[in-house]
C-alpha cells in the first residue's frame, strides 16, 4: 500500500473542490471502503489522496409519498433495518441482505456500490429493475442519471472525475424479488444474481441480471415475454426463461461457473424471482 | 463425558500473547522475499541477482551462492535448495532476497532477472496417461512410484462371478488452508543454524534442514512457535532453508513469511487423482476386487512412494475381500509436490470406495449400507494386506449411524436425502516420542517438544493424560515447551498420534514418577497425587506426605523431581508375500468412523445443502471431553469443503487459477449444519487408557456421506469431487 493522505471534508463544496485539486488517478473516493480497501492494498504509487465522505450529511433515508431517497453514504444495514424497505421494496431488502455479513453491511453503501460499479455487486440488478435514479453533484451543480445510463461497464460509470454521488432515488414501491446462486451460500461472490420487479404505474415487468461481466444489465427481450402478465403462469414463464437464457451477455470465467451453467441458472432464477414478486403483488392487493 | 472446560490455549490466544511464526520480529532483522520461476517447466538460462543487490541493504542468494555459504557442507543432491538447471513448477523459488523492509525485499525480488527457456508443461495426469498406463510406464520419467499387490487368482474369480461392476472416479486438488501461512525467523549464531518456525514437527524440521543444508543435526536448533493450524502442510521444511541461507549471507536474523497467495502457490498439498474400481459379486458377497489409482504427485521426488503406498489400502477399505489386486502409480506433473492434507488422501479414496460399493449393492439389488456392513472388518479379521485387526469399534459405530439414518429418513422432506459412509484410519502410535515430568511442591509440569497447533492435542490432550494418570486436578498440570536443543525428542504432531503416542510417553513418565514416590514414602501399594491445603501430596492407603517433604535440597533448587518417559511403539506389519512391486505402508492401531449426512438438493439448480450431520467415532477412550468433540466438528466442516466447494484449479500451462480465498472456497459458518458427535468407547487402542487418534478420522467419510445423500435425494450418481452445484446439475441432466 503506497502512502497517501486521508482527507475528510465536512461540506459538499469542499469535497468537490478537493477532487479538482488532483489528477484523476491520484485520488480514491472512500464511502464504506468494503470494495476500495482491496484496491488500496495493490494501488500504484500514483495514488496520493483518499477522500472520505464520512462527514458529509448523506447518511439519510427519506420517504416523500411513494418516492424513496437514500443518501449515498447511508450504511446498508440502516436500510435493512428500516421496516419500510422490506415492506415496500422487498427485492432491494433481499439484495441488501445478500451483501456480505452484518459487520460489512454496517460499512457498505449504495453510493459505493454504484461508484465502484463492480460486476460482482449484489445491488446493481435490483437498482436496475426499480428504475433507481442517481443524483450527482459536481462543480456545475447537480444532475440525475438513471442507473442504466449511469453504469458503463466494469468499474466504469458516467461519474466525472470531480463529481460525487449524493443520493439514490426510487420512484415507486414495486413488488420485487432478488435471487442469487453462489458456490457457497454465505460470504461469496454470486455466480449469477437476478432481480425482477413489476411496475404498477406502467403495468409491466422489469428483469435484470448481475454477477456476470461486463456489467449488470436489463433483459428487455425477456421482459417482453411477460408484457401483459401481472401474475405469470408457468407456461408464460417458460418462454421468458428461454429468452433470458439466450439473451444473457456473458464472458466465461471457469473459476465461478461455466457459461452453459449460467445460462441455465438465469432462466431458473428469473422464473422464481417473478413468482416471488407476483406473490408480493397479490399480498399487497389483499 | 466431562462438562465444558475452557481450552488451555484459549486465554493466550484471545489475549494476543500467543506468538505465531508470523508475529516474530527481532531488532535489526531483515525481511525476506522469494524469487519465483515465471514458468511451470523450463531450462534456467540465467538468474541475475545483480539488479537486486544494487538496491540499498539488499542481500540475495541463488544456486551459485549455496556452496560458499555452506562452506564445504554437502546439501541433499536430490533436493537442492535452488534449482540450477531446470525449474519444474510455476513459482518455484529460484533465488531469495532479504532487505531491511518487506517492501524493499519485494522490490528486490521483482528486480532479479530470471531467464528461462520454456519446456512443455505437464499439468493434467490424464494427458500423460489417458488410459491405464501400459508398458510405456516402465522407466517413464513421469512415474515417481509404482506399487502393486495381489492375493488369489483375481482374473479367474472375475470370470466366474455373477456380477462385475466397473467404474472410474476422479478427485480434485485440495489445499490445507491453515489460517497462518508458513512463517519463520532464522539466524546463524556461531556454528549453529537456528530457526523459529510455525511447524508441526520441530524435530522433523531439524532433520530435514540438516539434510537439505548438509550440516550435522546437532548444529541445527529448531524452536517451534504457536502454530496457526497445520493439517499436514507444516510437517517438513518448506521455507526455512531460504531464510537460513539469507541469515548466513547477511549475518542478520531473517524473517520469511509467505503471503497467502504464496501459501497456495508453494504449499505441498493434495493433487488430483483418477481411481478405477472393479468389483466382482456372487450371491451378494464380494468375491474379488481390482483397484487402480493414478495419483498426481506434482514434483515429488522419485522414491517417495508414501502417497500411493499408504493410500491404496483406503481404496480396499475396512471390508473383507478374499481376492484382490491393487495397483497405483504416482505420476509427476509440473505442480508443487504432493503433501499430506489431514488424513492424506483417505477422504478421496473413501469417496470413491463408498460410492462404488453403494453402486455395486444397487446393481445386485441390495441395500448399500447392509451390503457394506456385511463385509465389515471385526476384531480379529485379517486385512487384505495381512494385518490383524485389533479392538475395532467401526461396526458398532455403523450400527448407531444406521439407526440415526433410519430416523432421519423417516422425517425427511421430498428433495432431501440421507447418506451413510464409513472410513478407517490408523493411529500413528508407531512414531516415537519422549516426555519429561517435573514435580514441584505445587505443580506438575510436562516438558516436551511440540507446540500446540490448534487441535488441543498437546496442551489439553497430554495434560489430561497426566492428570488422569496421577489423580491431580487438571489445573495443577501444565505443559511446557522447549526447543530441539533442550526438549526430549518427539516425532511431531501428525498422524493423529499426539495424545496417543506422546501421551503414552507422558504416561510412562508418570509411572516412573509414582514409582519413585512410592519408594520414598515406603509404601507397598499404588500411590496417587492429590492436593491438600494448596500443596501436592502423595496419597496411599497408609496416609499422605507432601511433595515438599519428599524433595531433596538439590531437587528443590532445580524446580522439582524429574521423571522421564519414552514411548517407541511398534509399527504394523503387512504380509510382504502379497506385494509384487513397490512399498506398501502398514497401518497401526485401527480406528474408524461412521457418518450420516442429510442433504437438501435444489432440483432446478443442483445446489446441495447439508442440513444435518452425525458422526460416530471409535476413539478407544475419550481423554478430553471438551476438545474431542471439537476435533470431530472441525474435521467434518473441513470435509464438507472437500465434498462440495474446494478445488484448486490448474491451467494447462501449470498455473494455479484460484490461488486465494476468494475463489478457493472454504466452507463458512453459513454452510455448516448442526453436527451431532458421539463416541464409541470400549475398543481400546495403544494410547494411554486405550485412547486412539482423533485428529484425522473426522474428515475421512464426509465427502462419501454427502455424495451418497445426494444420490439418495435425487438418484444422481456423481463420480467426481467436488459435488459442485454445476456438477450435480449435469448429473440431473439439467444442462
Amino acid at each position: 500500500m503506497p502512502p497517501f493522505s486521508l482527507v475528510t471534508p465536512t461540506s459538499v463544496e469542499e469535497a468537490v473542490a478537493e477532487l479538482r485539486t488532483v489528477a484523476p488517478g491520484e485520488v480514491a473516493v472512500l464511502a464504506g471502503g468494503t470494495d476500495l480497501s482491496f484496491d488500496l492494498d495493490r494501488a500504484g504509487p500514483s495514488l496520493r489522496r483518499v477522500l472520505s465522505l464520512r462527514r458529509l450529511p448523506w447518511r439519510t433515508l427519506d420517504w416523500n409519498g411513494p418516492v424513496l431517497t437514500v443518501g449515498s453514504t447511508l450504511p446498508l444495514r440502516s436500510l435493512e433495518e428500516d421496516p419500510g424497505i422490506s415492506r415496500r421494496h422487498p427485492g432491494l431488502y433481499q439484495a441488501i441482505r445478500a451483501v456480505g455479513g452484518v459487520p460489512l453491511r454496517h460499512r457498505a453503501t449504495l453510493g459505493g456500490n454504484l461508484g465502484r460499479a463492480s460486476p460482482a455487486s449484489d445491488l446493481l440488478p435490483v437498482l436496475l429493475v426499480l428504475d433507481a435514479e442517481v443524483d450527482l453533484v459536481g462543480p456545475a451543480g447537480s444532475r440525475s442519471v438513471g442507473v442504466d445510463r449511469f453504469l458503463l461497464g466494469p468499474r466504469r460509470t458516467v461519474l466525472a472525475h470531480d463529481e460525487l454521488i449524493r443520493s439514490v432515488r426510487f420512484p415507486e414501491p414495486r413488488p420485487s424479488a432478488y435471487l442469487w446462486q453462489r458456490v457457497r451460500p454465505a460470504n461469496d461472490i454470486s455466480q449469477i444474481a437476478v432481480a425482477a420487479a413489476f411496475s404498477p404505474s406502467e403495468r409491466r415487468w422489469r428483469l435484470a441480471v448481475g454477477g456476470i461481466p461486463p456489467r449488470a444489465t436489463r433483459l428487455p427481450d425477456a421482459e417482453q415475454r411477460l408484457a401483459s402478465s401481472v401474475a405469470p403462469t408457468d407456461p408464460e414463464l417458460r418462454p421468458m426463461a428461454e429468452e433470458a437464457s439466450r439473451q444473457l451477455p456473458i464472458a466465461g470465467d471457469r473459476r465461478r461457473a461455466s457459461e452453459e451453467y449460467r445460462r441455465h441458472l438465469v432462466g431458473v432464477l428469473l422464473s422464481r424471482a417473478v413468482r416471488a414478486a407476483a406473490a408480493h403483488l397479490s399480498e399487497g392487493a389483499r | 463425558m466431562s462438562t465444558f472446560r475452557p481450552r488451555p490455549d484459549a486465554s493466550p490466544k484471545l489475549a494476543g500473547s500467543a506468538v505465531y511464526g508470523m508475529d516474530l520480529e527481532l531488532p535489526g532483522m531483515l525481511w525476506a522475499a522469494l524469487v519465483p520461476s515465471p514458468t511451470a517447466h523450463g531450462r534456467l538460462r540465467a538468474v541475475d541477482l545483480a539488479p537486486a543487490r544494487a538496491l540499498p541493504g539488499v542481500v540475495a542468494v541463488g544456486a551459485a551462492d549455496v556452496a560458499s555459504l555452506l562452506s564445504g557442507a554437502h546439501g541433499d543432491a536430490e533436493r537442492p535448495v535452488f534449482p540450477s538447471e531446470t525449474v519444474v513448477f510455476r513459482h518455484q523459488p529460484v533465488a531469495a532476497v532479504a532487505a531491511p523492509t518487506l517492501e524493499r525485499a519485494r522490490e528486490a525480488a521483482r528486480a532479479v532477472r530470471v531467464d528461462v527457456e520454456s519446456l512443455p508443461v505437464v499439468s493434467d495426469l490424464e494427458d500423460l496417461f489417458p488410459d491405464w498406463p501400459g508398458p510405456e510406464a516402465e522407466g517413464s520419467p513421469h512415474i515417481a512410484a509404482h506399487v502393486r499387490a495381489h492375493s488369489g487368482d483375481v482374473e479367474a474369480v472375475f470370470r466366474s462371478a455373477e456380477t462385475v461392476v466397473r467404474e472410474t472416479y476422479r478427485t480434485a486438488s485440495v489445499h490445507q488452508v491453515a489460517i497462518e501461512p508458513h512463517a519463520c525467523l532464522a539466524m546463524v549464531d556461531g556454528g549453529l543454524w537456528r530457526v523459529r518456525s510455525s511447524t508441526q514437527t520441530p524435530f522433523g524440521l531439524r532433520e530435514d534442514i540438516a539434510s537439505l543444508l548438509g550440516v550435522p543435526e546437532e548444529k541445527v536448533v529448531v524452536e517451534g512457535t504457536w502454530v496457526g493450524g497445520g493439517f499436514g502442510g507444516k510437517n517438513a521444511a518448506l521455507i526455512e532453508p531460504y531464510a537460513l541461507l539469507l541469515a548466513k549471507a547477511s549475518g542478520r536474523p531473517v524473517k520469511l513469511s509467505l503471503t497467502y497467495r504464496e501459501e497456495f502457490l508453494l504449499g505441498r498439498t493434495t493433487l488430483p487423482s483418477v481411481v478405477r474400481m472393479e468389483t466382482a459379486v456372487t450371491n451378494g458377497t464380494i468375491v474379488a476386487r481390482r483397484v487402480r489409482l493414478l495419483l498426481d504427485v506434482g514434483t515429488s521426488l522419485p522414491g517417495r512412494d508414501f502417497a500411493t503406498g499408504y493410500s491404496i489400502g483406503f481404496l480396499l477399505g475396512p471390508y473383507r475381500t478374499p481376492a484382490f489386486e491393487v495397483e497405483g502409480y504416482a505420476v509427476m506433473t509440473n505442480k508443487p509436490a504432493f503433501g499430506p492434507h489431514r488424513a492424506p488422501f483417505a477422504p478421496q479414496c473413501v469417496f470413491a470406495l463408498e460410492s462404488h460399493l453403494d453402486h455395486v449393492a444397487r446393481e445386485v439389488g441390495l441395500d448399500g449400507v447392509a451390503f457394506r456392513a456385511s463385509h465389515l472388518w471385526q476384531e480379529g479379521t485379517t486385512t487384505p494386506m495381512g494385518q490383524t485387526v485389533g479392538p475395532f469399534g467401526l461396526a458398532t459405530a455403523l450400527e448407531r449411524a444406521r439407526a440415526t439414518a433410519a430416523r432421519w429418513r423417516a422425517e425427511k422432506g421430498p428433495d432431501a436425502g440421507v447418506g451413510v459412509a464409513v472410513g478407517f484410519w490408523s493411529t500413528g502410535t508407531g512414531a516415537g516420542g519422549e516426555a519429561r515430568l517435573r514435580l514441584s511442591p505445587t505443580e506438575l509440569t510436562v516438558v516436551q517438544g511440540e507446540r500446540e497447533i490448534g487441535s488441543g492435542s498437546v496442551l489439553a490432550g497430554v495434560a489430561a493424560v497426566v492428570a488422569r494418570a496421577t489423580g491431580l486436578p487438571r489445573e495443577r498440570v501444565t505443559v511446557e515447551y522447549e526447543d530441539t536443543a533442550h526438549a526430549p525428542f518427539d516425532s511431531g504432531v501428525f498422524g493423529s498420534r499426539t495424545t496417543a503416542a506422546l501421551g503414552r510417553a507422558a504416561e510412562e513418565a508418570v509411572g516412573s514418577l509414582l514409582e519413585e514416590l512410592r519408594r520414598r514414602t515406603n509404601r507397598s501399594g499404588p500411590v496417587r497425587l492429590s492436593v491438600r491445603n494448596g500443596e501436592i501430596v502423595v496419597t496411599a492407603a497408609a496416609g499422605e506426605r507432601t511433595i515438599r517433604d519428599l524433595l531433596s535440597d538439590s531437587e528443590r533448587r532445580a524446580g522439582g523431581l524429574v521423571a522421564v518417559g519414552k514411548h517407541y511403539g511398534k509399527g504394523g506389519e503387512i504380509d510382504e508375500t502379497k506385494v509384487d512391486v513397490g512399498t506398501f505402508y502398514p497401518y497401526t492401531d485401527f480406528t474408524g468412523a461412521a457418518h450420516v449426512a442429510e442433504v437438501a438438493v435444489d432440483r432446478e439448480t443442483g445446489t446441495v445443502r447439508v442440513t444435518r450431520y452425525a458422526a460416530f467415532h471409535d476413539i478407544g477412550t475419550v481423554i478430553d471431553g471438551a476438545t474431542a468433540p471439537a476435533q470431530v466438528e472441525g474435521g467434518v466442516v473441513m470435509g464438507l469443503g472437500t465434498a462440495l466447494t474446494e478445488e484448486a484449479i490448474w491451467s494447462e500451462d501449470g498455473r494455479l487459477l484460484n490461488a486465494g480465498l476468494l475463489d478457493y472456497r472454504l466452507p463458512t459458518l453459513g454452510s455448516v449444519p448442526p453436527i451431532e458427535v458421539a463416541f464409541v468407547e470400549g475398543f481400546p487402542g495403544a494410547g494411554p487408557f486405550g485412547a486412539k487418534g482423533l485428529g484425522e478420522p473426522p474428515i475421512i467419510p464426509v465427502a462419501a456421506a454427502v455424495a451418497l445423500a445426494v444420490r439418495d435425494a435425487t438418484g444422481a450418481h456423481i463420480t467426481e469431487l467436488p459435488l459442485s452445484s454445476e456438477r450435480v446439475a449435469r448429473a440431473l441432466k439439467l444442462l
